[in-house]
């Protein structure tokens, strides 16, 4: 039972241990490999969709870009595992804390950054001053340019947290609202059910995209660096 | 095994120690007279192709059977509905906010999974089965390619019985040839003395 709405977003301790470590290692479980070339459909499926990913995402990117592949798999398909596995009752998201979400955030970022300023120094320092802005506005739009470049991370990471915690906050009003009906008046009851099934679906689709958009923007400031 | 697991653990803690590497066969020997149980799971037992059958995604279908002699076919249905009024009734599970999540979580689930699970399961069957075909593909083109060369070799080596039989007329031809003109340059020979 929670006494509160903050218990499902506390981390979660085994006997005064931090748990967070197994959770985090958790969708690792749930990922076989497999050394054959034939094998039962649920490989089959997963090494379809990760092939189908990967030629999605890595198709813009040149030789430089694609060394960075692995991380950005990984990336991806951690993220929208944890975030799928949230909507089991009872679970705990890591990407749910805003500490993990930066910390995924910010050395990605600051990756994609460095690499640019060490083997593009030029190009990455030109991408300050967009092309065909008056003389008298750049010192002003460098300095708003700059600040766009050093609040990316900061994006990415409140980005997801907040999708994600919202939308668990939002399942848990809705589910403790059908339980206060439920002796009250069944048909409002009901309709708020059916609500709560429309929302499941929703946080389902969240899931995903949230995964996808943080790569994405991950591997958009690579492109723009490499 | 053990021991070579130790022994290259100790290799890559400190370098100086790479040359015990050279002692590990005589190692393994020696600690040979340590594995007295007879070798099992080696080579590797194959895995059954269809795991065991399951009722309702979480009960397997031996606990079914195991009840049927004594409770009939209601027995694990009535268990299952007595120990689900017990948790309730005693508040071992109780129905909260997330109740209604789980529900609704489940129920999707379930619907998602009567839906499309037997064309996904189609698609998985069909790219093992695209796999299988190139592969296949690849093995009779090798072999179609293997075929064309002996029939290839078989061609050739006719030919060369053949240019033998030529070459065998035109070498009796030659001789044929040389026949005649040596009797010719004799039958001159023979003229001309007569003559003188």
């Amino acid at each position: 039972m929670n006494e509160n709405l903050f218990t499902p977003f506390t981390t979660p301790t085994l006997l005064t241990l931090p748990a967070v470590v197994p959770i985090i290692l958790f969708p690792t479980l749930l990922f076989p490999t497999s050394k054959h070339l034939v094998n039962n459909r649920l490989i089959t499926i997963q090494q379809n969709l990760i092939q189908l990913i990967l030629k999605q995402m890595m198709m813009i990117h040149n030789t430089k870009g694609r060394t960075w592949s692995l991380m950005l798999m990984s990336l991806i398909i951690f993220i929208a595992t944890t975030n799928l596995l949230w909507l089991l009752p009872h679970s705990f998201t890591p990407t749910a804390q805003l500490s993990m979400n930066l910390a995924m955030a910010i050395p990605l970022w600051a990756g994609t950054v460095i690499t640019g300023l060490r083997f593009k120094t030029k190009n990455s320092l030109a991408h300050f001053l967009p092309q065909g802005t008056p003389t008298f506005l750049i010192p002003m739009l460098v300095i708003i340019e700059t600040i766009s470049l050093f609040i990316q991370p900061v994006a990415l990471a409140v980005r997801l947290t907040a999708n994600i915690t919202a939308g668990h906050l939002l399942m848990h009003l809705i589910g403790s609202a059908v339980l206060a009906l439920l002796t009250i008046n069944f048909f409002a009851t009901s309709l708020t059910f059916v609500l709560l099934l429309l929302l499941t679906i929703l946080e389902i689709a969240v899931a995903l995209i949230q995964a996808y958009v943080f790569t994405l923007l991950v591997s958009l400031y690579l492109h723009d660096n490499t | 095994m053990l021991s070579r697991v130790v022994l290259s653990a100790a290799a890559t803690a400190a370098p100086s120690l790479k040359n015990a590497a050279f002692l590990g066969p005589g190692v393994l020997q020696a600690t040979r007279t340590f594995h007295t149980g007879q070798p099992h799971l080696a080579p590797v037992p194959p895995l059954p192709e269809y795991g065991g059958k399951v009722r309702y995604g979480l009960i397997p279908e031996e606990f079914f059977q195991f009840l049927y002699p004594k409770t009939g076919v209601t027995g694990p249905y009535v268990l299952g509905t007595g120990l689900i009024l017990y948790a309730l009734s005693k508040e071992i599970y109780v129905i909260s906010a997330e109740t209604f999540t789980a529900m609704s979580l489940i129920g999707i689930m379930v619907y998602g999974i009567k839906k499309y699970g037997p064309s996904v399961a189609e698609y998985a069957d069909k790219l093992n089965e695209q796999k299988l075909a190139q592969l296949e593909e690849a093995k009779q083109a090798s072999i179609q390619q293997i075929q064309n060369a002996i029939d290839m070799e078989k061609l050739q080596q006719a030919l060369t019985q053949k240019r033998h039989y030529l070459f065998d007329v035109q070498r009796e031809k030659e001789t044929v040839a040389k026949c005649i003109a040596d009797l010719k340059l004799l039958a001159k020979k023979a003229q001309a003395q007569p003559v003188m």
